[in-house]
């Protein structure tokens, strides 16, 4: 009687867990991605600043090309580390790989629990409610409260050059990023002369192709990294961005 | 079929339209749906813990650790974020970075939005409609991610398994194909501007290369957060000192 209790329990109480949190993850995600949609639409509807919809589409058009293989396969690859309740978290706060997976592991080799376990599961939903609430606060008392006032203390014409530089001060840091936690030095190259190739060659040939020219570059390279592929090693997949 | 942006789209005057009212109630409405979702996850994680065999304390235990880790990861980012505030205001910057994307992904989309209409972040040319399209569409890339999520984490809970049974090479090597063409592309188009420009990708680059070497050289794993971040920084110094000592073209 009291054993067949204690088998039923624990499972209807997991159950109800699971019920729990794919409820509240995806009506907290929907939340978070109305309101974050809410915020640019309510620019381009309340501003006279002459932005057509063949504006948006185009610019929409360019980021997708470069990142839509992404918004699938990333969501893929983390679930088996993840589980689903984690997932709304994971991908409400972004990253996912500098951050929050670290988090996780730490947490279960503080309380050594195996990842694949509930208990395992249970620590890194806790780990990454912990990580999301330093996460919270550091960005609203930094850069939310205190942002604006440090960047009021630097000298303008610092602001000035960080506003025009800044882009290239961060790409060319996330680039040896990227190429260096991917160890894909055959994708690398490809990726690196196919680049040169249609932004120094084939864009100034074919003006045209200059808006799409990221997107040109991205599926081509991925179209001659799969032909061009070593058949002998089986690469483990890894991907993070976010 | 496209319209001239009016002449209030042509102001460069960002942070008027980027700090209004709205926009930063949006932004905490964003971290509220953060933290209800944490607070709820917690209750029902501490109801559900005696049958996932985990006690009370563990449960601290994991938060705290989880906290503690996230701490340097945090840092590096809020560094990243302020060094972005004068290109899109700091509400803009907290729902960017606060949601999905990384300073990465972010910026990246915002170059690529900018570029379609002609122009570049931060330049004579980013102008509030600019601005504004650059922030649509940075959003709906982090939609992306979130829709996906929505989408696809029901589909593996039920045991799917057609999803996770696609070629492994191609999982493998589709995707950072995808990702690194997209960087480099990013990158090396920077190179096509001004000696400024290239200065900054490639001072940045190295930085972060030299982080990386003493990180895997050292203990200092802490090297490979703050590496973004002190390479942006120091990609800014150079540019500064290139700069004003008139290595800029003379706008």
């Amino acid at each position: 009687m009291s054993a067949a209790d204690t088998a039923v329990t624990p499972s209807a109480s997991l159950a109800e867990f699971d019920r729990t949190t794919s409820r509240w993850g995806q009506l907290t995600m929907g939340a978070a991605l109305l309101f974050s949609l809410a915020a640019p639409l309510y620019l381009v509807l309340s501003t006279d600043l002459g932005i057509t919809g063949g504006m948006i589409w185009t610019a929409y058009l360019a980021v997708a090309a470069a990142f839509f293989v992404l918004w699938f396969v990333e969501p893929i690859t983390y679930y088996p580390v993840l589980g689903p309740a984690a997932m709304y978290q994971a991908f409400m706060i972004g990253n996912i790989a500098n951050k929050l997976l670290p988090s996780a592991l730490v947490a279960q080799a503080a309380i050594g629990a195996k990842a694949g376990t509930k208990r395992g599961e249970f620590a890194a939903l806790m780990a990454i409610c912990g990580a999301a609430m330093v996460h919270v606060v550091s960005m609203l008392l930094f850069v939310g409260i205190l942002g604006t006032w440090l960047v009021s203390i630097i000298p303008t014409d610092i602001v000035d050059v960080a506003r025009l530089y800044i882009f290239p001060a961060i790409i060319g840091g996330v680039l040896v990023q990227l190429i260096v936690t991917m160890k894909q030095p055959r994708v690398t190259v490809i990726a690196v002369v196919v680049a040169v190739v249609v932004l120094f060659v084939l864009v100034p040939a074919v003006p045209a192709l200059a808006k799409p020219a990221t997107g040109v570059v991205v599926l081509i390279t991925a179209v001659l990294a799969w032909f061009l592929r070593s058949r002998k090693a089986t690469a483990t997949p890894t991907t993070l961005v976010n | 079929m496209e319209t001239a942006p009016t002449p209030e789209g042509l102001s460069t005057d960002i942070l008027a339209i980027a700090n209004l009212p709205v926009l930063w109630i949006l932004a905490i409405g964003v971290f509220g749906a953060i933290i209800v979702q944490s607070l709820i996850y917690m209750k029902a994680a501490r109801k559900a813990g005696p049958a996932a065999d985990i006690s009370a304390e563990e449960l601290r235990t994991s938060f705290r650790a989880g906290a503690i880790a996230a701490i340097g990861p945090s840092l590096a980012v809020v560094l990243v974020s302020i060094a972005l505030l004068t290109l899109f205001g700091t509400p803009a910057v907290l729902v960017r970075i606060g949601l999905v994307g990384s300073a990465a992904t972010e910026s990246a989309s915002a170059s690529l939005a900018a570029g379609t209409m002609g122009a570049t972040l931060g330049g004579a040319d980013y102008t509030q409609a600019v601005f504004v399209v650059a922030f649509m569409a940075m959003s709906l890339s982090g939609a992306g991610w979130m829709l996906a999520t929505l989408v696809l984490t029901p589909v593996l809970r039920r045991g799917d398994t057609k999803l996770r049974r696609v070629n492994p090479a191609l999982m493998a090597i589709v995707p950072a194909a995808a990702l690194i063409g997209a960087f480099a592309s990013l990158g090396i188009a920077e190179l096509g501007k001004t000696p400024v420009h290239i200065l900054s990708v490639i001072v940045s680059a190295v930085t972060m290369g030299v982080c990386i070497l003493l990180a895997n050289r050292t203990s200092a794993t802490w090297l490979r957060e703050w590496g973004l971040g002190i390479s942006i920084i120091v990609g800014l110094f150079a540019a500064y000192i290139a700069h004003t000592s008139g290595m800029a073209p003379t706008a």
